[in-house]
């Protein structure tokens, strides 16, 4: 390995771009795994016809009245940011009613900023996130213009920050931290109560009963104007167009395509090395080192190779996915999603298939410099 | 190890061939290399092996490093027939048995001096502080100690090959194989390097074989011993 610094150096990059790769994407396949794999107990129900159309408040109370549901609550995104005229200024924010947050316990927020949000109807809630991207803080003003046209007023909404909720993403992985809630009541006086529903949020007793409770939330207003469509919320999530199963898919197929082209470049870079180093397979086992031994050397080698390139790639990966909401345009676009960390064991992971990888490229060299006669070596050089 | 065990007669010979040949087989044909070759070197005998390109003299060599086996015949060094041993105890016998100076030195370009020379005591069961001191000691014998932390590019080629011999006694082995060692040296190097190899034989009592086409290297020797087309030409 001492002796091409280059090529150690940038077979080593080439391996850490690799498990950099490996380690984000799968991070993201995780954060997004859980991300769908939350809200067992919820139902939501949208319009049928289309999400961008609204359901009339009067239908909070009949599915409220079903056998099996715990508790309705609207929610409507409001699309509200600071400044109109700045794109890089979007992030997500909702109107919801009170019994929202009791059917999202992922969003932990201590009692008394609970207690301030409920009495104060221009309170609002933020996550973490938020807070430290516009430097906000419990009881800061902040005014939103929404970019919906039904919900634009005279003026912009004024609103102040009650509290700040926290997140477990161990307990409730892929939970976003960078959201903003306000009171749907708020909106709908503002608005001069023509908003409508989004969406009803629909806390169920038992995960069990989701597909007959849809079914009947459904049949409520099947022969209504408005007809409703209701499905689990990971079934809602998913169908959002960019969290489809394929794109997971996707993402892990990229993953292995990207490892197995490393694996070959390494691979040929390696049988390089040891090419280049018939000299000194040949000094090694004249001197009496066996073939066993000397073919351990290169894959101990390939794997420390592997190895360093691995870490490099973790410490580059935790490099970037910390810059990249800060980066113009491409931090617009992560900014909407949960704030992605690498588990623990994705990154033992990458460590590992680093490792493997280094190896494994170093099979073939190694088992031709184990079956290699001293006398064939020595002629070549 | 499965190594025969000593015979008294053999006991003077630090080498013993007897009908050893070496054919290969190339597009069908069989080329012959060696042709049933007998010979017997004492312990503590210099031997030159000469002769033109194609001779068999560097395979006749192979055969006595335990770097390569005949077609047929026995070849016994130190006491053991090599050509019983499996791959693993010769690789064994050959740290215990033999130094080997190769023509073009070969030594590791990223190891130091000593660490080179240290390196055939890494399959010695030895504390590092031993290994060094060991190593040392081989360097001071060929008058290199005070090169002992400079790699082989910070030397010359006279240098290099007295590394190189450094690392090939450091194990004190039985017997010292060279295959040109002064091919690739200019005069004052290779006589500096013959005369530590004459010392090496009188005053440590090593057995050398050394194959060489220089008359002046080979006058350096006890016995001269000349290949032609496989066979000795004296005998």
């Amino acid at each position: 390995m001492r002796g091409s610094w280059v090529r150690t150096s940038s077979t080593a990059f080439a391996i850490a771009v690799c498990i950099f790769l490996f380690c984000t994407l799968q991070t993201f396949v995780a954060s997004l795994t859980g991300f769908l794999k939350q809200g067992t107990t919820r139902l939501i129900t949208t319009h049928n016809v289309s999400r961008a159309f609204r359901l009339p408040n009067a239908y909070e109370p009949q599915i409220a009245a079903l056998f099996g549901v715990k508790r309705v609550a609207a929610a409507n995104w409001f699309g509200g940011m600071r400044d109109l005229s700045n794109p890089r200024d979007v992030f997500t924010n909702f109107a919801i009613e009170a019994d929202f947050l009791p059917m999202y316990p992922e969003y932990l927020l201590p009692d008394n900023e609970k207690r301030t949000f409920l009495r104060d109807q221009r309170g609002c809630i933020i996550g973490p996130a938020l807070a430290e991207r516009f430097h906000w803080k419990v009881g800061d003003s902040v005014q939103l213009e929404s970019s919906v046209s039904a919900y634009r007023t005279a003026k912009p909404l004024d609103f102040i920050i009650s509290g700040i909720y926290q997140t477990d993403q161990r307990r409730y992985p892929g939970t976003n931290d960078a959201l903003l809630f306000f009171h749907y009541k708020y909106l709908d006086e503002a608005t001069g109560r023509r908003v409508g529903v989004a969406t009803y949020r629909v806390e169920i007793s038992d995960p069990g009963q989701a597909g007959r409770i849809s079914q009947a939330i459904d049949n409520l207003f099947e022969n209504s104007d408005t007809q409703t469509h209701t499905e689990t919320e990971a079934q809602y999530r998913a169908s959002l167009g960019i969290l489809g199963g394929n794109l997971i898919l996707l993402l892990n197929g990229i993953a292995l395509t990207v490892m197995f082209t490393i694996l070959l470049v390494t691979g040929n870079t390696m049988s390089m090395a040891v090419r280049e180093r018939r000299m000194e397979i040949a000094v090694l086992k004249t001197l009496g080192f066996r073939s066993g031994i000397v073919m351990s050397l290169i894959l101990g080698e390939g794997g420390i190779l592997g190895g360093a390139g691995a870490l490099m790639g973790l410490l580059l990966g935790r490099f970037l996915i910390d810059l990249l909401p800060k980066i113009p345009v491409i931090g617009d676009l992560v900014r909407g999603f949960p704030r992605m960390n690498v588990p623990p064991a994705i990154a033992v992971a990458g460590v590992g298939i680093g490792v493997l990888l280094g190896v494994t490229a170093g099979l073939i060299p190694a088992l031709l410099a184990y079956r290699a006669k001293i006398t064939e070596l020595v002629r070549q050089v | 190890m499965a190594e025969r065990t000593i015979i008294p007669s053999e006991m003077a010979a630090a080498v013993t061939l007897d009908g050893v040949c070496k054919v290969y087989e190339r597009d069908g044909r069989e080329i012959v290399i060696l042709n049933g070759i007998d010979l017997s070197v004492p312990t503590g005998e210099f031997v030159a092996l000469m002769g033109p390109s194609g001779s068999g003299k560097t395979t006749l060599l192979n055969f006595i490093a335990g770097i390569d086996r005949p077609t047929s015949g026995s070849v016994v060094v130190g006491g053991t027939d090599v050509t019983a041993l499996s791959e693993g105890e010769l690789a064994k016998w050959r740290s215990r048995t033999v130094g080997f100076i190769f023509q073009f030195y070969y030594l590791i370009p990223i190891l130091t001096a000593a660490e080179n020379v240290e390196l055939p005591l890494m399959l010695a069961p030895l504390a590092k502080k031993e290994r060094q001191d060991r190593a040392l000691t081989a360097l001071k014998i060929v008058g290199l100690a005070d090169r002992a932390r400079h790699y082989p590019r910070q030397l010359s080629g006279g240098q290099e090959q007295r590394v190189a011999i450094a690392r090939a006694i450091v194990t004190d082995p039985r017997v010292i194989v060279a295959d040109e060692p002064t091919g690739d040296l200019d005069a004052k190097s290779a006589d500096e390097v013959l005369t530590l190899m004459q010392a090496l034989n009188q005053e440590f009592g090593k057995t050398i074989v050394m194959v060489t086409h220089d008359p002046r290297a080979a006058n350096r020797a006890h016995t001269q011993k000349h290949l032609e087309k496989g066979v000795f030409l004296n005998g």
